[in-house]
């Protein structure tokens, strides 16, 4: 027998590779549709006509659509269920088909604890391009959401800071990653240096948003000065006075000016 | 190469037990001075950054060219070398460190993205960051390779050779043009008329591209 497999593999050397009999008579991705992903099997226990339906893409991937007004609430229980757990959020982005077609958005999920992956996909029409955030389930659909918002337009419901991430935030063209957006933008390029030049990006950020040491406190302070007041703040004692104060807090509006010029950052100074 | 090399300029040879000492014009050794230890300002976005690395590193060494140290202060550098695309969020950052540098001193826009927009004609991309800054040379290439930016620095040595100290022009900045784009708008109009072959885009938006049909000879009649 293995002799014959053998002849039968050099002799295949010559002629190339041959379709099995097997392949060519399933058709392709019908044995992943055969084992219907145990989490969509769950999701439909559950919710009901609310997922709408499932595809098996490139092999293995399994993708799910469900319906706008639930998919927050879904999106939680496929994250908190005890035999879901999808942990991890890959990725939310959108997908604009053109043509007056609605548009897709796109939750990529995994999960960690089951190894096992879903995508969630919503569609939403062109006129009502509104759906729930999911940032307050998982922390980083924050600016995921903020890019789908920035080019395409979708507008995430309870989103905490919704707004431009890519685009300058003065950005007037609209959204350009939609299929109707001519290619070059809807200004002429002598306006787009214009207006480029023009950006006050300053004004876009908050004074702690420009400042290294307000996001990384580490960076400003010693150590202990950090512990001792996880410590107050864990134990529910924090009493603001008892604190030694922080080097950087007095100069926070000053900062766009004044530079390194506020004293209590020279620890911060990279 | 060493002054007393230069045609033109006279080295009295010293004789027994005279001082020896040499006449020039202050031009030529002003200049000799400052493309002799040009200090670049790195704007490296992309791919030509990579060989701009490559060209500062150990194999091109510019530090044979009194090209000794990258300044990443724009208050301490004389030749800002744009090496890279540049996005019009990108474009204040662009113009505030030019602004920053102090007289004398050069551009050098490298690469097709930097100096044209290069493939990226779209809706994000400056169409040649002479349109945000002066420019002095431009380095073909996508990206070109160290020796193109080494010539491209060479004729920035030339260009400081031929300079004159009494040239009222050659240093002039108004500063009301500081933050403002380096050229009038219908230039910009002009010089960013699209070409190439980017026109369904504009066919599918209903827009009207009548650069994109146009043949090159048509652009200046």
């Amino acid at each position: 027998m293995v002799d014959k497999e053998l002849k039968d593999a050099v002799a295949g050397l010559e002629s190339g590779p041959q379709a099995t009999p097997a392949a060519a008579e399933a058709p392709p991705g019908a044995a992943a549709d055969a084992a219907t992903h145990p989490s969509v099997a769950a999701l439909r226990a559950r919710f009901g006509a609310a997922v709408q339906h499932h595809t098996v893409m490139s092999g293995d991937e399994h993708v799910v659509y469900v319906a706008a007004a639930q998919s927050a609430e879904l999106l939680r229980w496929l994250k908190e269920d005890a035999g879901e757990r999808y942990d991890l959020l890959k990725d939310v982005t959108c997908v604009d088909y053109g043509g007056g077609r609605p548009l897709e958005v796109v939750y990529e999920l995994w999960s960690i604890p089951n190894r096992r992956q879903l995508r969630v996909k919503v569609t939403l029409p062109l006129d009502e391009l509104v759906i729930d955030s999911v940032q307050p389930i998982w922390r980083t659909a924050d600016w995921h959401e903020r890019e789908a918002y920035d080019l395409f337009g979708v507008h995430f419901r309870g989103h905490p800071d919704l707004r431009r991430i890519m685009m300058p935030e003065d950005y007037a063209e609209g959204h350009p990653l939609r299929k109707d957006f001519p290619l070059r933008g809807r200004f002429s390029r002598a306006e787009q240096t214009r207006r480029a030049l023009a950006q006050a990006w300053e004004d876009a950020y908050t004074p702690q948003e420009l400042s290294v040491v307000e996001h990384e406190p580490q960076l400003g302070r010693p150590a202990a000065d950090d512990a001792a007041r996880t410590h107050a703040e864990a134990s529910g004692a924090l009493n603001p006075d008892a604190l030694p104060a922080r080097p950087n807090e007095a100069d926070d509006f000053s900062l766009g000016t004044s530079g390194s010029a506020a004293g209590g950052r020279q620890g911060g100074q990279l | 190469m060493g002054l007393g090399e230069r045609p033109g300029l006279p080295v009295m040879p010293a004789g027994e037990g005279e001082a020896s000492f040499l006449t020039t014009r202050l031009d030529e050794v002003v200049n000799w001075a400052r493309r002799s230890s040009l200090w670049p300002m790195p704007f490296g976005t992309a791919c030509c950054a990579i060989e701009m690395m490559a060209t500062f590193a150990t194999k091109y060494d510019m530090a044979r060219f009194g090209m000794e140290r990258m300044s990443f202060s724009p208050r301490q550098a004389d030749l800002l070398i744009c090496a890279g695309r540049v996005a019009y969020k990108m474009a204040p950052v662009l113009r505030k460190i030019w602004d920053q540098m102090p007289q004398p001193k050069w551009s050098i826009s490298m690469g097709a993205c930097a100096s044209s927009g290069g493939v990226f004609d779209a809706y994000s991309m400056v169409q040649g960051i002479d349109t945000i800054i002066p420019v002095d040379v431009y380095v073909p290439g996508c990206p070109p390779r160290p020796e193109g930016l080494i010539y491209g620095i060479m004729m920035i040595h030339e260009k400081i050779r031929g300079e004159a100290l009494k040239n009222p022009a050659l240093r002039a900045e108004d500063p009301a043009r500081v933050g403002l784009p380096n050229l009038p708008a219908e230039v910009v109009a002009e010089i960013t008329t699209p070409f190439g072959n980017s026109t369904n885009q504009n066919k599918l938006s209903g827009l009207v591209s009548r650069g994109a049909v146009a043949r090159p000879t048509d652009r200046h009649p």
